[in-house]
């Protein structure tokens, strides 16, 4: 699978369920009370990089919502 | 969520939204194809649907999104030491709420020095599911949107005017 392939297919262009039920993974997401994966984000305001890290090592707890406009 | 995210604040709780794919892709908001673009969608979630917590965009490619089950909306919790202690396949403020609301208190059980152990559990919980104004939210994105969800999930509820602009802001 290339790159390329991974890219479109995950911002597929249209919502059909041969493009979108692939990737209904809750069932095969992270276990609660482990060491949950770390990534690089990148902030709206300043285009600066971060990580999910720098924000959950900072505070009490850090709320996420995943989403998008549409 | 703004409001959730307002009303723990003060307890050292902080709120993102974290943007991903576009899930129901259309003329106004069509698939992302650069980061440039990804930017321009995400600052029109903040400018035109007022979402006031912090934005971050996760990669091109979604690896932070498809890591965590990839689903469209969903939200969770993490603690200081980067365990995972709630998680939603959908975002619903009334169980962020009350998931916060307990998660709190366990911390406020624990400074008190009780002795607490964790364990598991799994529920159901229940959101609201007001078709007229998920319709509405797909027309805000462009024709393809409705069209594409009737073809995989059926008709509109009764009232529903896909061609007027009155519902679509």
């Amino acid at each position: 699978m290339s790159d390329k392939s991974l890219l479109e297919r995950y911002n597929y262009d249209e919502f059909v369920p041969d493009k979108f039920m692939p990737w209904m993974r809750f069932a095969e997401s992270p276990e609660l009370g482990v060491a949950a994966p770390d990534f690089p984000l990148w902030q709206l305001d300043d285009g600066a990089e971060t990580s999910l890290k720098a924000w959950w090592s900072k505070h009490q707890f850090l709320v996420v919502e995943f989403g998008s406009f549409t | 969520m703004n409001e959730v995210a307002r009303k723990y604040a003060e307890h050292n709780v902080a709120s993102i939204f974290l943007y991903t794919n576009e899930a129901h892709p259309a003329e106004r908001f069509p698939h992302l194809t650069s980061m440039e673009q990804k930017f321009e969608h995400a600052a029109a979630l903040r400018d035109d649907l007022g979402v006031t917590r912090p934005i971050l965009l996760d990669a091109l490619d979604g690896a932070c999104h498809r890591a965590y089950g990839s689903m469209p909306n969903m939200t969770w919790i993490f603690n200081r030491a980067g365990h995972a202690i709630y998680k939603s396949d959908w975002t619903d403020a009334n169980s962020v709420d009350n998931a916060l609301g307990y998660t709190i208190d366990v911390a406020k059980r624990r400074r008190a020095r009780e002795t607490l152990a964790p364990f598991n559990v799994q529920r159901i919980d229940y959101r609201d599911a007001d078709r007229m104004a998920f319709f509405n939210g797909l027309k805000r994105n462009g024709r393809q949107a409705v069209d594409d969800f009737i073809a995989a999930f059926g008709p509109p509820p009764d009232g529903f005017d896909s061609d007027s602009d009155d519902d679509a802001d």
